[in-house]
């Protein structure tokens, strides 16, 4: 008998399918799925929750629909805004939704050139160890009842693990040993403190109100969206996710015109294809966790048909949302310099988050949520 | 001296918190104003086909019948693109480089009978740089056409704003516009007293219309009207100018 | 604030050796042992255009800049002396080919100052209206290289999609949409018709509303002010000195301005303003032209408005061709027998023209004997102002470097004829 920390597989077995995804629209299928011998471990591994929430939602699977899903809208929308049609010749009955997937085709088969200044290990490792700050974080999200690790820091947790991107890319900088790729790195690194001190305050205003700093208590305790408690804050995180995911204006880092993409100057082929979506990843994380304190997480109708995915569907379309409004500012604002955004992030935000603590403070003692 | 002229002074805008946070607003107002009904200009070009006007510089066409191996549009490219190159029948016809050419037209403008004439064709493509010398022969024609388009499109301005204007149609580009063809001209030697019997128009001539023989000790011109094209080059060498072009 | 500064030598790299840059190596070591360095930027980056900035830089500021232009160098003078005086015209609007109106006209007018030779009313006025769409067309187009220059992609595409409208009036006047050589000696090539004066009095209504548009989303947004304002100042001393012409040297102040020193064509008719701004900056800069933009299109709505009628090429040109009033109107198939005789009287004559980025100096040297001209000497405005941008630079900061380059519209096909 084979025996897995004193269970054996049965037993396991037992455990996922009890603790598994229930969506009653596919039941049957699944029920199905779990008579066929070998199958039935996949499928009742998949369906794990915990093993759910990191692959498929809001996990890993979200993160790449929401990847390719935003780099197309930004695009789409961009056009739109800008009198011009936008991508449309990759798939046209569609409008044009594969063409991401055909650029990643393309980085895919391109050849992937490591200069010789580089600093080769960490120049080609850095691009995928930057996944694991990024993947981690998901893992303490929680959709409803579909989450990775149940923790009553799970909320800090998540910022800190976010805070850890940054380094990677400043590191990417370095090994990248060219001129431009410095002055991004230190224009990140500049950029990282500027807006990573209101980021916290904020979010430490937010755990005030809410007493708690688990995300799955924070949701269920939003009667009123957290956007509603406190607007401060809420427009002080939507503007410091700007500045970590070096949105416009604040695409500082990477500015192209200035020092040509910064960090990622020496890239080519899939690894440039992997640290240009960083941003764009750091950005669903960010979407989540800003759903999470201010939008009411994975709150929402629920639709009986989809179970337990109803509110991990509700918080992915939220976070998306808030890409969104990301991918908007681009086509309104241009960059700004980088001392003007220090000033922003180290005088307009601070206040910004200390007015959003006091309000958090006062609304604490009203009587809080 | 007295003059109309005023000046401004341009002014900065206030920016103040109120009118930062003004412009702002403004700012995403303006850009939602459009991703919600976007003011788009773009012609979906192989599908569509803008509408160009009559006098659109582009692919020269030439009609042979219409030449009279003049050189002038040789004469006048800045470019060099115009080569004369003799026919079979005797008589030298353009070609032109389409390498160097820069489509000014002045070619075009300076043909006197209307041989060489503009199209709506701006986009050919060919194959080597070889190519590009477009013989006689490959300007008789206008150059294999696949067309993808459907729709012509014009732009059009209707209550102070830019609209396309969008008709299923397809457009003949090669067709040649209307050109009203001056007048044939002969050469005539309109001063005999001017003549100093240089011959430099005999040995000008490209068709060989103007000969010469002797009269009461003095060489005079003979010029066949039949013969002459009308091109001028005669006129123009003569250091005297006793040659005119005259009606037929 | 002290200046620290850490006491490591360091070498200067050794590729700064082999990029044939033009400055001495004791320069570039000298920087190197003062804790500055050099960056190059350019040709081939993708905010220099086809020009290198060699910036010195402490930290991140920059100490001095040195332009290294050149790169786009057609020889035009040269090329200029072996052609006849009309196949000059195509030549010489190529400096700038989005501004033919006033290159056209800046070389044509010289060749009317040296034989003398009266223009037709009627083709006065749409000259006017030529050289002023093709300055709306540059501005249009600055406004467009600025702004994705601050990294503001709709201030790019609006801009050209407005600039869209010019090329479709100059497509329906003259045919072509860029490089339309219509300015002729003694007028222009052919009369235009209702359809198009009307198409061109109606499209500036449509750039006025769209430019309203344009101002919400990029000329008072708030974060470009703050990009541009108190960036690259050159007060009006200094404009003077380092030979800012045009509306750079309107921003900083001074009130010149060649249509209204030594008026041409329909200009002293006509009723318009010069926009001038005093502080100098690159928001000034870039302010003066969007108001140019404006008295532009005033300029043209009053020329279509009082446009005369009659001939559009000049009879002193046209007098021994025997159909005159049919030439009159269209030279077309009298165009070699008109204009390839023109031959200039001996001497020197040079004319000034106030092209969309400032003074456009033509002048032509002619023997008198031969049909080419003999010297042609051009002074574009992007070369006269060059030394001033490289002035205005100093003292600001890396990122400032692209403001400041769009802000003075540099464009250096322009500057390297």
């Amino acid at each position: 008998m084979v025996t897995i920390f004193g269970l054996t597989i049965s037993e396991i077995m037992n455990i996922m399918v009890k603790e598994g995804v229930s969506i009653p629209l596919i039941q049957p299928l699944i029920d199905f799925l779990l008579k066929i011998p070998i199958i039935q471990y996949v499928v009742a591994l998949i369906l794990w929750k915990p093993v759910f929430a990191v692959l498929i939602l809001p996990g890993l699977g979200g993160l790449m629909i929401s990847l390719l899903f935003i780099i197309w809208f930004e695009r789409k929308l961009t056009a739109r805004i800008q009198w011009r049609m936008g991508p449309l010749e990759v798939s046209r009955p569609i409008a044009g939704l594969m063409q991401p997937m055909a650029d990643g085709m393309r980085y895919l088969f391109q050849e992937v050139i490591v200069h010789r200044g580089a600093h080769k290990p960490y120049f080609v490792q850095l691009p995928i160890l930057a996944f694991i700050p990024i993947l981690l974080p998901i893992v303490f999200i929680p959709a409803g009842s579909i989450y990775g690790i149940n923790s009553p820091y799970s909320l800090i947790i998540t910022v800190a693990l976010l805070a850890l991107i940054p380094v990677t890319i400043i590191a990417i900088g370095w090994a990248s040993n060219s001129k431009f790729a410095y002055i991004g790195s230190v224009r990140e690194a500049f950029m990282y403190f500027a807006y990573e001190i209101p980021f916290m305050i904020m979010v430490l205003g937010m755990i005030i109100i809410y007493g708690t700093a688990d995300m799955a208590t924070i949701v269920e305790k939003q009667g009123i969206w957290g956007a509603f408690l406190n607007p401060f804050a809420f427009l002080g995180i939507l503007i410091t996710t700007a500045m970590a995911t070096s949105r416009l204006p604040f695409e500082i880092a990477e500015a192209d015109q200035e020092i040509a993409f910064g960090p990622f100057v020496e890239y080519s082929g899939i690894l440039f294809g992997l640290v240009m979506t960083l941003a764009y990843e750091k950005m669903y994380i960010m979407g989540l966790i800003v759903s999470v304190l201010f939008l009411g997480g994975g709150g929402g109708p629920a639709i009986p048909l989809l179970g337990d995915l109803s509110p991990a569907i509700w918080l992915f379309i939220k976070a998306l949302a808030v890409m969104m409004v990301m991918a908007f500012l681009r086509s309104i604002y241009p960059r700004y310099r980088l001392d003007q955004a220090l000033r922003i992030g180290w005088n307009s935000l601070i206040s910004l988050s200390l007015l959003s603590l006091v309000v958090a403070v006062i609304v604490r003692f009203m009587g809080g949520v | 001296m007295e003059t109309k002229f005023g000046r401004i002074k341009v002014l900065y805008p206030k920016q103040r918190l109120i009118d930062k946070i003004k412009g702002h607003v403004e700012a995403l107002n303006a850009g939602l104003k459009e991703a919600i009904k976007p003011g788009r200009i773009t012609i979906e070009y192989p599908r569509e086909r803008r509408e160009l006007p009559d006098n659109f510089r582009g692919f020269l066409l030439f009609d042979v019948d219409a030449c009279i191996s003049c050189f002038q549009c040789a004469f006048v490219c800045p470019a060099n693109a115009i080569n004369m190159r003799g026919a079979p029948n005797g008589r030298y016809y353009p070609c032109i480089d389409y390498t160097k050419c820069i489509f000014c037209h002045f070619c075009a403008d300076t043909c006197p009978r209307g041989a060489l004439h503009r199209t709506k064709i701006h986009d050919v493509a060919f194959s080597d740089m070889d190519e590009m010398l477009a013989t006689t022969e490959e300007l008789l024609k206008p150059p294999e056409m696949i067309r993808e388009d459907k729709y012509l499109v014009k732009y059009e301005i209707k209550d102070g704003d830019i609209v396309l204007v969008k008709e299923e149609t397809v457009v003949e580009l090669a067709e040649r516009p209307k050109f009203e063809i001056r007048p044939a001209k002969v050469s005539a030697c309109a001063h005999p007293e001017n003549c100093i019997a240089c011959t430099l128009c005999v040995m000008t001539c490209p068709s060989n219309a103007i000969s010469t023989k002797v009269e009461n000790g003095r060489r005079v011109l003979i010029i066949d009207p039949k013969l002459c094209t009308g091109c001028g080059l005669c006129v123009k060498e003569c250091p005297t100018c006793a040659l005119a072009l005259i009606e037929r | 604030m002290k200046d620290m500064a850490i006491d490591i030598p360091v070498e200067p790299p050794a590729e700064l050796k082999s990029l044939f840059i033009p400055i001495p190596p004791e320069y570039v070591e000298d920087a190197y042992n003062k804790d500055e360095y050099l960056v190059l930027v350019g040709p081939q980056h993708p905010g220099s255009g086809h020009m290198r900035i060699i910036l010195r830089l402490k930290g991140d500021i920059i100490m001095d800049a040195i332009p290294d232009p050149g790169y786009v160098h057609r020889s035009m003078e040269k090329l200029a002396e072996n052609r006849l005086y009309i196949q000059n015209i195509p030549l010489l609007e190529r400096p700038s080919i989005m501004d033919p109106g006033n290159y056209n006209l800046g070389y044509v007018r010289v060749i009317e100052k040296a034989m003398d030779i009266e223009v037709p009313e009627r083709a006065r006025y749409i000259r006017t209206i030529l050289a002023e769409l093709g300055r709306i067309g540059t501005h249009l187009y600055d406004a467009g290289i600025l702004a994705v220059f601050l990294g503001h992609t709709t201030g790019f595409m609006w801009p050209f999609g407005l600039r869209e409208l010019i090329c479709e009036s100059f497509l329906r006047a003259t045919g072509t949409r860029i490089t339309s050589s219509f300015i002729v000696p003694g007028g222009i090539r052919w009369d235009l018709d209702e359809k198009v004066l009307d198409f061109i009095n109606k499209s500036t209504y449509t750039l006025e509303k769209r430019l309203k548009g344009f101002e919400r989303i990029f000329i008072k947004n708030p974060a470009v002010i703050s990009r541009l304002r108190d960036v690259g100042i050159l007060n009006r001393r200094e404009a003077i000195e380092y030979g800012v012409v045009g509306p750079f040297l309107r921003a900083s102040g001074v009130e010149y301005d060649v249509r209204r020193v030594e008026p041409y064509e329909a200009y002293p008719e006509l009723d318009w303003d010069v926009p001038i701004a005093e502080d100098g900056d690159a928001y000034s800069r870039f302010l003066v032209r969007v108001e140019e933009i404006y008295q532009s299109i005033s300029i043209i709505r009053q020329a279509i408005s009082d446009m005369p009628g009659g001939p559009v090429m000049s009879e002193d040109l046209i007098g021994r061709i025997k159909e005159k009033d049919k030439v009159s109107r269209d030279i077309r198939g009298y165009f070699y027998r008109i204009f390839s005789k023109l031959k200039l009287p001996s001497g020197e004559y040079t004319v000034l023209t106030e092209a969309a980025r400032g003074t456009l100096l033509y002048s032509i040297v002619s023997d008198g004997e031969s049909n080419v001209p003999y010297r042609v000497r051009i002074i574009t405005p992007g070369w006269a102002y060059l030394r001033g941008f490289m002035e205005s630079l100093k003292g600001s900061r890396v990122s400032d470097l692209q403001a400041i380059y769009g802000s003075f519209g540099y464009f250096p096909p322009e500057a390297d004829r």
